[in-house]
């Protein structure tokens, strides 16, 4: 009997702590005020009693059932997988743009994900991985920014908000956290991105692609990226390598959702079909190719190169 | 199965039948190819459909296009569905212990004899080392043939006329092939009725 | 660790595969020719397990020449497409199967058409406008999504040929140096892909019409003066 109540009861907070403890920074976080809806957090702010399965290796457990870290595809729990997102800086701001479809195995689970997180006014998070784990933690890091707001009486920098999430995903390292995010925005220094990953890597830089199509944004991005793009140039660009990528990997697709961070916040750009889109480059290749064979035809320089 | 992706579903309707596939093939999650049919004639009344391993999918067509073009010289008329059905589930069971990666689906129309002046439309399909099942509504094999399922259970309907099961079949098709991330990229339908088959290409997702 | 590339164009074939070779994290040579001629029209780049991926290729370059021999014709592409990927769905349900991937480009001389396959170990075979193995397929085919187009000249094909290669050395952190042959109605002609104007040699050399410059491609089978 009384092993079938030590199994019915909730699993010990992961930090060993007494319980006294927990008691006391419980009355502590009331004084603070209303926690409503984010009841486990401590007087630092941070996250507490996060339920960790009491089995002798809570890491191997997860990975035994679910297929999060890729070594176990057959396990039976299917984490929500598979994105194209990608972020880039030029002379206009960052663009940002990602894919739609959220898989579970082969199955499409879902078209309509929305992959980009608006931490605020200022920020963007991209999420790439396990959803629920980019979900909840790019939510939180939208409250620890506003708190910060609220401390300091100014905005906080991309640079240190980035920083507060890849000290929050590194301390679950080797836990099964699996997210690959791009933190974007503006703030003093500018337009501003940082790739921030559950490994606890955190990388600036001007050009990111993540995720299963990645690769595919990135052939396409690559070869078409300059600095001094021009607005409209810089958007199609991010938009045309969603495509690319939606087109060739089988766990990306569905639809296009494109943003545009400026100096006064961001811009949402618009929702777009990859497959509509798909045909509609197809069919501009094709119309190109054929009005430049006619001007070839009309005696231009046969050899022509395409620019 | 999983390797390659792809599906095929077959349908009965009035007088006719109709068989269709996606176009994809893929390299797991990597598309190559938007041009790989997987559901092949074996004369004007009888196709059949082979979702599955890729290079399965053409060692077993070029074997069965031996093995039917043999039985066509040798006894001097075209091969009927059941006949072919169980020419393929014999192929497959040859490979008991190490099968071909492959469920066929199998969808025609019987020639009228003396015995049987007015057959019915025929389908039928495998699993991979050749148990044979032949619906009265329906057959799906593939890696969407799950969502496959799902959407014909609800969309087919007996005694449907050629263009109206033309319809049912591609939407029952692009449907779930859309759910499916390892099937799409293109698909084609064959309609098979006593005088004719039609065949066409549907604009389907290409993502 | 390897890296291929094949691109149809109007009447041309480019073929184009990394040059390293090595054991494990070791490069033991970067300048390893891993495309095979296998006859006056055709040719392959291949690539897998070391060990098997020479030994199968020599053992089609030789089938082919057999055939050659035989027949005083050379296989179609279409006809050796299918011997080659038959050889490899039989080896892979084998004891000691071959692991090689290969891209296989010909240029078919009875209907002046070029041919392109996508050939993998299992013995799937994909006839494709453009293609890749290895790691170019990861960032390259939509590189080539994009800027691939039906009836490409040399120079255009060419163009695309080197965003890939651009894009590969750009995202992929190991260094390749890639080797490049171009198939057309004249045969196969080698193609140095890192020059300014890698064409410049090709038209210099049909302007000249100076014989066929056919590299590594086998003695015409007449020579040999045995019928079958």
């Amino acid at each position: 009997m009384n092993s079938v109540l030590t199994q019915l009861q909730p699993s010990a907070p992961h930090q060993n702590r007494l319980e006294e403890q927990d008691e006391l920074d419980r009355t502590d976080a009331a004084s603070w005020g209303s926690m409503a809806g984010f009841g486990n957090l401590d007087r630092t702010g941070g996250v507490q009693g996060m339920s960790i399965p009491r089995v002798s290796d809570p890491t191997s457990f997860l990975d035994m059932h679910t297929d999060n870290m890729s070594s176990n595809p057959d396990a039976k729990i299917k984490i929500a997988h598979g994105t194209t997102t990608l972020a880039f800086k030029f002379q206009g701001g960052v663009i940002v743009a990602v894919d739609s479809r959220a898989t579970a195995g082969s199955y499409v689970a879902s078209g309509t994900v929305k992959k980009v997180i608006e931490i605020n006014k200022f920020l963007l998070g991209t999420m790439a991985g396990g959803a629920a784990d980019c979900q909840y933690w790019e939510t939180y890091l939208g409250m620890q920014c506003r708190l910060y707001e609220l401390r300091n009486k100014e905005r906080i920098s991309v640079a240190a908000a980035s920083k507060i999430l890849s000290n929050i995903v590194y301390q679950y390292k080797g836990m099964g956290l699996s997210m690959g995010t791009m933190v974007c925005g503006w703030d003093k220094t500018g337009p501003c991105i940082f790739y921030v990953d559950s490994d606890g890597q955190r990388l600036k830089g001007d050009l990111f692609s993540v995720g299963s199509g990645s690769t595919f944004a990135y052939g396409v991005l690559d070869q078409g990226y300059r600095w001094d793009l021009t607005d409209e140039e810089a958007q199609e660009l991010g938009r045309r390598s969603i495509i690319a990528a939606g087109h060739r990997d089988a766990y990306s697709g569905n639809t296009c959702n494109l943003y545009h961070v400026k100096e006064n916040g961001w811009d949402f750009i618009g929702n777009y079909d990859v497959n509509e889109l798909w045909y509609e480059y197809e069919g501009k290749k094709k119309a190109e190719r054929e009005s430049q064979n006619a001007a070839a035809a009309a005696g231009a320089s046969p050899m022509a190169v395409e620019p | 199965m999983e390797n390659n992706g792809g599906s095929v579903v077959a349908m009965i309707g009035k007088d006719c039948v109709a068989i269709a596939s996606d176009l994809r093939l893929g390299n797991q999650a990597v598309g190559i190819a938007s041009n790989f049919d997987k559901v092949f004639p074996v004369n004007d009344k009888l196709y059949y459909g082979l979702p599955g391993l890729a290079t399965d999918v053409y060692t077993l067509k070029e074997h069965l296009r031996f093995r039917v073009n043999m039985y066509r010289m040798k006894e001097e008329r075209e091969i009927t569905p059941k006949t072919f059905t169980h020419l393929v589930s014999s192929t497959l069971y040859e490979k008991r212990f190490g099968p071909f990666f492959i469920e066929p689906v199998v969808a025609g129309l019987p020639t009228p004899t003396e015995l049987d002046p007015h057959p019915k439309p025929f389908i039928s399909t495998m699993d991979t080392i050749g148990c044979v099942t032949t619906p009265k509504d329906f057959a799906v094999a593939g890696t969407a043939a799950d969502k496959l399922y799902g959407v014909a259970e609800g969309l087919w309907e007996p005694d449907l006329e050629p263009e109206d099961l033309f319809e049912t079949v591609s939407q029952t098709l692009l449907n779930a092939v859309d759910r499916d991330a390892l099937s799409g990229w293109g698909a084609v339908v064959h309609i098979i009725t006593h005088d004719k088959v039609i065949t066409r290409t549907l604009r389907a997702r290409m993502d | 660790m390897e890296c291929a590339f094949g691109i149809t164009g109007k009447d041309y074939v480019l073929l184009c595969s990394d040059m390293a070779a090595g054991r494990s994290i070791i490069r033991m040579k970067s300048d390893e020719n891993k495309i095979k001629a296998l006859g006056p029209h055709l040719a392959m780049a291949y690539g897998g397990e070391p060990g098997d991926t020479n030994n199968f290729a020599e053992y089609v370059e030789r089938n082919m020449r057999l055939y050659h021999i035989r027949n005083h014709y050379p296989l179609l592409p279409a006809s050796a497409s299918a011997w080659i990927r038959r050889t490899l769905a039989e080896s892979i349900r084998s004891r000691n199967p071959y692991a090689v991937n290969l891209l296989l480009a010909g240029y078919d001389t009875t209907t002046s058409k070029p041919h392109l396959y996508w050939i993998d170990y299992l013995g799937t075979k994909a006839v494709v406008p453009y293609a890749a193995h290895g790691m170019g397929v990861y960032v390259s085919l939509s590189t080539m999504d994009k800027w691939w187009f039906n009836d490409m000249n040399k120079r255009e094909g060419v163009e695309v040929l080197k965003k890939c290669i651009d894009e590969v050395q750009k995202r992929i952190t190991v260094h390749f140096n890639f080797n490049c042959i171009l198939i057309d109605k004249d045969g196969i002609h080698n193609i140095n892909i890192d020059s300014q104007d890698p064409l410049a040699e090709l038209e210099s050399e049909s302007k000249a019409a100076s014989g066929d410059i056919v590299v590594d491609a086998p003695n015409s089978p007449l020579d040999v003066g045995v019928t079958a």
